[in-house]
């Protein structure tokens, strides 16, 4: 029985990776632009920063979903269950790495800034060589956490019929009635999805710290 | 001489290295630096002190526009920048920046990057010189600050000492026309500081131009040619570091120099 459960639920690791993974990457390179925007001299792109941060993360992500997948078809934008999930959680997922980068920025000492400043590097040197690298090696525990937790929300796709995990665990519950063991084959799916993440990001971030002492 | 601001330049330095005239800085309206004057000859080595709050840091800084100062005009080995509301344009301040290298307090080195890396990257960048080249240079200098084994090293690996002599090694890199120190041994204890001081007192004696904030009075009376009193934002006197230190002409200067001596 359980193999047979296993089998058929885990046919949704796939997609509950790529809709982690997608959201994860489009997230992280639209919070890239929106840490520099909020940043940004100029005032009113500064605010618009600011106020999409704040408004995208405190809206749930079922709500998001649920905006993207229903409500848009009425104004003729009509999206796959995929795409309405991968938007929805990058949407999400761009507040809360713009926040990362944010508190990884902030742990770079002034010194840093003002040491390219006497050598006279350009902003843009600083930024990429000396600034980005180190508050990327400050985030990483951060990022690796957001991202187990983007791989749990990931199961409310679910309800707006993304085939992930929860949608299979949900169609095995329903045809064999082995409500709770589907569901507990579903939960061990997501510990070790988690346990990868989280060893790999612990392997990086102490392979980090070996080599360049703690920050 | 009393309260009275402002240096007359030494005899043999007409138009010297360094010439700063009339420098101030102001947060809104409370006044931070005013009317700081020095000119110094090629090769002189000035050191600065005076009590925290004095207004050092704020001075030095403002020489390379780490802070923008309100007032006064700087030139230094041929770069020049008039100070006003407005920011100087980027080719004077790039100048100004290439002309001066800084050593700072806490070192500041790159933490993600070795001892060679922090040496080679602004040569390529600021420089535009190749990796051999620039490595070429960093193994010089490494060897001159007497630390050619850590070329291989991250800095959290290194004392802080040596840290503070790969930082001067990273500046040299650049080919500074003056140096400036914002108290480089403040960091260390004392027995570390000696090897900087060291580094420091090699440079000099090759005719090196340096400006040396500093509590470090055997360096200032040593070293230096002359030494700067700062207090409350401007000079309270300038003269040949011997003189200074013995027969100082401010009130203000003999109370300090007190404090500092007698402990």
């Amino acid at each position: 029985m359980i193999t047979q459960l296993l089998t058929s639920i885990a046919q949704g690791v796939g997609l509950t990776l790529y809709v982690t993974g997608a959201s994860l990457l489009f997230g992280g390179l639209i919070g890239l632009v929106l840490v520099g925007a909020a940043r940004s001299p100029i005032a009113i792109i500064r605010a618009a920063a600011t106020l999409y941060i704040n408004v995208v993360r405190v809206i749930p992500p079922i709500t998001w979903l649920f905006l993207i997948y229903f409500g848009l078809p009425q104004y003729a934008l009509r999206l796959s269950t995929l795409q309405a999930a991968i938007i929805g959680f990058s949407i999400i997922a761009s507040a809360f790495m713009a926040e990362i980068y944010r508190s990884g920025l902030l742990s770079i000492p002034d010194g840093q800034r003002e040491a390219a400043h006497a050598l006279g590097l350009s902003p843009f040197t600083t930024v990429g060589h000396i600034i980005t690298p180190q508050a990327f090696r400050v985030a990483l525990p951060a990022i690796a956490t957001y991202g187990i937790g983007l791989l749990k929300d990931s199961a409310l796709a679910s309800t707006i019929g993304v085939r992930e995990i929860t949608y299979y665990a949900q169609q095995s519950a329903k045809q064999t009635h082995e409500g709770l063991l589907s569901f507990v084959v579903a939960g061990a799916l997501y510990i070790i999805i988690s346990l990868v993440v989280a060893l790999v990001a612990r392997r990086v971030d102490l392979k980090l710290r070996r080599k360049i002492g703690v920050l | 001489m009393g309260l009275s601001f402002g240096t007359k330049a030494p005899p043999t330095a007409l138009s010297g290295e360094v010439e700063v005239s009339g420098l101030g800085k102001k947060y809104g309206v409370i006044e931070v630096l005013k009317d700081v004057n020095i000119s110094m000859a090629e090769g002189e080595v000035v050191s600065v002190i005076g009590p925290s709050g004095a207004g050092k840091s704020t001075f030095l800084r403002c020489l390379n526009y780490l802070e923008k100062p309100s007032s006064g005009t700087i030139a230094i080995g041929g770069a020049r920048v008039v100070a006003g509301e407005k920011l100087p344009d980027k080719a004077s301040l790039d100048h100004l920046r290439r002309v001066t290298g800084m050593v700072f307090q806490s070192f500041n080195l790159f933490p993600h990057l070795t001892v060679m890396e922090n040496i080679t990257l602004p040569q390529r960048k600021v420089l535009g010189s190749s990796k051999e080249q620039a490595e070429e240079v960093a193994n010089q200098l490494l060897k001159r600050v007497g630390l050619p084994e850590k070329a291989k090293a991250y800095p959290a690996r290194l004392s802080g000492g040596q840290q503070q002599r790969i930082a001067i090694a990273r500046a040299l890199a650049l080919s500074p026309k003056v140096m400036l120190f914002d108290e480089p041994t403040s960091a260390l204890d004392p027995e570390i500081g000696l090897e900087v001081l060291a580094v420091m007192r090699d440079l000099a004696d090759e005719g090196m131009t340096m400006l040396v904030v500093t509590h470090e009075m055997h360096f200032a009376r040593d070293v230096s040619e002359r030494i700067m009193v700062m207090g409350n934002g401007g000079v309270l006197e300038i003269g040949p570091s011997r003189q200074v230190m013995s027969e100082p002409q401010n009130d203000r200067t003999r109370q300090f120099l007190k404090a500092v001596l007698d402990r």
